[in-house]
């Protein structure tokens, strides 16, 4: 087993545990939490790949998309947030009511 | 696809709208809806001049930089991407319209809302972004774009329902994006490329491929709100302000389906199986038939139009297994692709037109009653004959009666189905159909009833209620140029092509 | 060895992962997230990939746990009988009535993680872009490989990205309803606060200066630069210089709006000269990506600054509102 694998196959699981958790946890913030494991998943795939690409230096284009990625990925946790908090500072709900 | 002529228009459909988004932030509540009118109307303009410009020169291309791609991003206007932008373009500024005169006569209640018009710009921008990408990675980006812009469009109201379901909305926008970009890793790691046009030619089958098409769909499906991943988008969609439910509803969701389709088109061809197909197009029925039936149990007015819409995206999946052939039929045997392809485009613009009238025509109603529970509609032609006329033209477009554009795409989805031998779709667009006659009739049924009352309408800008209005005669004008958009499209790579499946059973198949 | 150590860091950022969203707790929850951040960003390091570890620590890790701290003050402390009283129903009803939908979702997502793992596991090798990135790096007026991706090959999709990090304080203003940005009260009192304030900025200031100027040859950019200095906002909102209120309105819609709008201006000026967007003439791309970045990272400070002050001010808007019933 090579570097890259191990990380590329610990992606894959972290992958599933965000998709797994977006949809079992109740909590907005856990939920929130989540979609960011699931782009940690996503993101260690793309840089193990890059790992595996190396030559003098290890392939710039993932590690570029993965800088891009998590900014996109913070700015849409940051709005998120600020959803969750107006919606618990106007009801005290701190989950879907209705969910099924 | 680097040969093709080159031309300035893809930077400026992106890059205009974000200048003028941007330039908008510098004025006040009053200053923004202007420069946000203007702004709409130049994007209008120059969408407009781009497609003339293909129709004269053909699919051009901007390579950004000027690095060829896979290194590089190359943006393209293909017919199918200039269909798209100009259904962006034409309903967009009707809704910009609506938005104009919408929020000063709310004003008094909602400050203006200045962030309608800079989000709405950003939007328009990344809807424009995302039919001209060819890069698998820059449609993650553009997808961000529009779906940060639109739940934030979702939730300007402030109220809490819109804010519960704009995180619901938010929250599966982030799934729907991270499933599509671990399908984009997963491509990228396996061919070192995210060009789409290389794409086409270099991937293989494989179990890595098998899996990057179930989490890019997936991801896709999601975002498009395709069954079962429906959930998030009736709350969302019935929430927000009446300008914003028409442009979510009638332009966004359709963002989702352009990649799906590309993908599924262009890239997933090696991978993709007869029983793929037949799986999504299940999907599209069963929500069809949900949809409508929902749509026909809600009492409130905007709750039924926003079903409507989980059920009308149903019949844009039904499209993907005419698509894909059975094995040993070829692309030139078979003959129901046209029909199909027709159907799909002819689907996703009169939904858009009747769709967006529909949204804009209920904003109308809740205007003048202050609520929209469909049982004040009483006597609704009495009191405002134009949104009346509206709301039973966009209900005759979604039903598909002739002469409307939405006949026109389900007479070529059943002409497709049939040709195809696909017969057991039949049944299921007759039913929708019905149902969906069974909602709108009911509406009508009410706007002739005569009145109680207790329901008094408000007086309403009639200019509103015209844009609502030539919405939906919009939803029936275009069948006129039918002849000129088949042909047009006809001269596009992907349209009228299918997938003839290379594997027969399991990922392996062909070896 | 390698080999081990790389397998304990999966391990652990698994484990971590997992405790975060299983943590009866939720400040236990963030500082496991917090924690799996750090984790990531070691991962990143063992890959080769230190641009990556600083954007990883800096804002995922770093920027996001601060707003998720911020948020704790709304979640966490306040009316936990209510919480705890919502937890237990949920329990109640998990244990009774779903059993089987819940052992089908398990299974299912079993399956799932298998299926994916065997893709990533036969995963071709695609051979990746390094080389063409290599034959062009000289072209594209920087020394440091990501940075000429970033800023130059795939300038565009950078540009879009500040595109998101300015409609998502669109949003975040959005959230908050018609309440504007409020100039708030009387500067904190702490004065060992303000010390460590008048400390760090400098410091920050210059370290952000250090890691953009350095983004040319090695590790570093606007987007690690641009989070420190939002640190350096965050500080001053913090220590009672909410400076992004007390500027003048055009001059912070100036620095929000001037990396984003200097970048497309400058495309569009090469673009009319006849070259494509964000085309660059070799000669001069060094100096146009440097000022680029330097202007970048000032609208990433200013809106990372502002996105913080208005979270933090739901929080207090939930306060007063807490004194007030």
């Amino acid at each position: 087993m090579e570097t890259y694998q191990i990380y590329s196959l610990t992606s894959a699981v972290l992958f599933v545990i965000g998709i797994g958790g977006v949809f079992i946890t109740r909590h907005f913030i856990k939920k929130i939490i989540a979609t960011m494991i699931m782009g940690g998943g996503v993101f260690l795939s793309f840089v193990s790949f890059a790992e595996r690409d190396a030559l003098t230096f290890a392939d710039p284009v993932p590690h570029a998309l993965v800088i891009t990625g998590i900014v996109v990925a913070v700015a849409s946790a940051a709005f998120a947030l600020a959803l969750a908090r107006r919606i618990y500072q106007q009801t005290g709900d701190i989950s879907f009511s209705n969910d099924k | 696809m680097t040969h093709l002529p080159t031309s300035s228009f893809p930077a400026l459909l992106v890059g205009l709208p974000i200048l003028l988004a941007t330039l908008s932030l510098f004025f006040g509540s009053k200053g923004r809806a202007v420069v946000g009118l203007a702004g709409s109307l130049l994007t209008t303009a120059l969408s407009l001049i781009a497609i003339a410009e293909v129709t004269r020169r053909g699919t051009v291309i901007h390579i950004l930089g000027g690095w060829d791609p896979p290194l590089g991003i190359l943006l393209r206007i293909d017919p199918l991407a200039a269909v798209f932008i100009g259904m962006l373009a034409l309903v967009g500024v009707f809704i910009s319209l609506y938005a104009w005169w919408y929020f000063r006569v709310r004003e008094a209640d909602t400050g203006g809302l200045p962030q309608f018009w800079p989000l709405w710009l950003f939007l328009w921008a990344g809807m424009n972004g995302l039919f001209l990408s060819n890069d698998l990675f820059n449609l993650f980006v553009t997808l961000e774009v529009v779906g940060i812009s639109a739940v934030a469009l979702a939730v300007l109201s402030g109220k809490t329902t819109a804010l519960t379901a704009g995180l619901r909305y938010l929250l599966a926008a982030i799934t729907g994006s991270m499933a599509y970009l671990f399908g984009v890793a997963l491509i990228y790691g396996s061919t070192g490329t995210l060009d789409i046009s290389l794409l086409g030619q270099v991937l293989e089958p494989g179990a890595t491929t098998t899996f990057a098409l179930l989490v890019i769909t997936l991801g896709l499906m999601i975002k498009m709100a395709g069954f079962p991943f429906h959930f998030w988008l009736p709350p969302a969609h019935s929430a927000a302000l009446a300008p914003v439910s028409a442009l979510l509803s009638a332009l966004v969701v359709k963002g989702a389906f352009y990649i799906l389709l590309r993908l599924w088109m262009e890239v997933f061809g090696v991978s993709l199986t007869y029983a793929a197909g037949q799986l999504i197009g299940v999907a599209g029925a069963v929500a069809v038939i949900w949809g409508s039936w929902q749509a026909f149990m809600q009492t409130s007015l905007k709750l039924i139009v926003a079903h409507s819409s989980v059920a009308q995206l149903g019949y844009l999946l039904m499209v993907f297994p005419l698509l894909i052939l059975a094995p040993g039929v070829t692309t030139d045997s078979a003959d129901w692709l046209s029909p199909a392809w027709t159907a799909g485009i002819y689907q996703v613009i009169s939904h858009a037109f009747a769709k967006a009238s529909f949204f804009l025509s209920a904003g109308i109603i809740i205007m003048a009653l202050g609520h929209d529970r469909i049982e004040s509609l009483r006597n609704l032609v009495g009191n405002m004959r134009i949104t009346a006329m509206a709301i039973g033209l966009a209900g005759v477009s979604l039903i598909g009666l002739p002469p409307s554009g939405g006949f026109m795409a389900k007479w070529m989805l059943l002409k497709g189905i049939f040709l195809s031998g696909q017969w057991w779709w039949a049944p299921v667009v007759l039913t929708g159909s019905l149902l969906t006659a069974g909602y709108v009739f009911m509406l009508l049924r009410l706007a002739f009833a005569p009145a109680r009352e207790m329901d008094t309408f408000r007086p309403v800008p009639k200019s509103l209620e015209v844009v609502a209005l030539l919405l939906a005669i919009g939803s029936f004008l275009i069948v006129f140029p039918a002849d000129f958009l088949i042909q047009f499209l006809e001269s596009s790579a992907v349209f009228g092509s299918g997938i003839e499946p290379i594997m027969e059973g399991g990922e392996y198949g062909n070896n | 060895m390698s080999l081990i150590i790389d397998g304990l860091l999966a391990i652990l950022a698994i484990y971590l992962a997992l405790q975060s969203l299983l943590a009866p707790r939720l400040t236990q929850s963030v500082f496991l997230f917090f924690a799996f951040g750090l984790a990531l960003a070691l991962a990143w390091i063992r890959l080769a990939a230190v641009d990556v570890a600083i954007t990883e620590a800096a804002i995922a890790a770093g920027f996001l746990g601060v707003l998720f701290l911020d948020a704790l003050r709304d979640f966490a402390p306040r009316i936990p009988a209510k919480n705890e009283a919502v937890q237990k129903q949920y329990s109640k009803s998990q244990t009774k009535s779903l059993f089987l939908p819940r052992l089908t979702l398990w299974a299912g997502l079993g399956l799932f993680l298998l299926i994916a793992l065997e893709a990533v596991w036969k995963i071709p090798e695609g051979g990746g872009l390094t080389a063409a990135a290599g034959t062009l790096l000289p072209e594209s007026g920087v020394e440091n490989p990501v940075t000429a991706v970033l800023l130059n090959f795939r300038a565009y999709d950078t540009w879009l990205e500040m595109g998101v990090i300015l409609i998502g304080l669109l949003a975040v203003f959005a959230a908050g309803g018609k309440m504007a940005y409020r100039k708030p009260g009387v500067a904190s009192q702490d004065p060992l606060l303000r010390q460590v304030i008048l400390f760090f900025t400098p410091v920050l200031f210059l370290f952000g200066a250090f890691l953009l100027y350095i983004g040319k040859t090695g590790p570093g950019g606007a987007f690690q630069a641009g989070v420190l200095w939002g640190a350096i906002g965050i500080l001053l909102h913090l220590g009672g210089w909410p400076f992004i209120a007390l500027m003048p309105r055009w001059l912070g819609q100036l620095l929000l709006t001037v990396g984003l709008g200097f970048f497309l201006v400058l495309g569009f000026l090469f673009m009319a000269a006849g070259g494509a967007l964000f085309e660059y003439p070799p000669a001069y791309a060094g100096i146009l990506i440097l000022i680029i970045e330097t202007l970048a990272a000032i609208s990433i400070a200013a809106a990372l600054s502002a996105i913080f002050a208005l979270l933090n001010q739901i929080g207090e808007e939930a306060d007063e509102i807490e004194s007030t019933t």
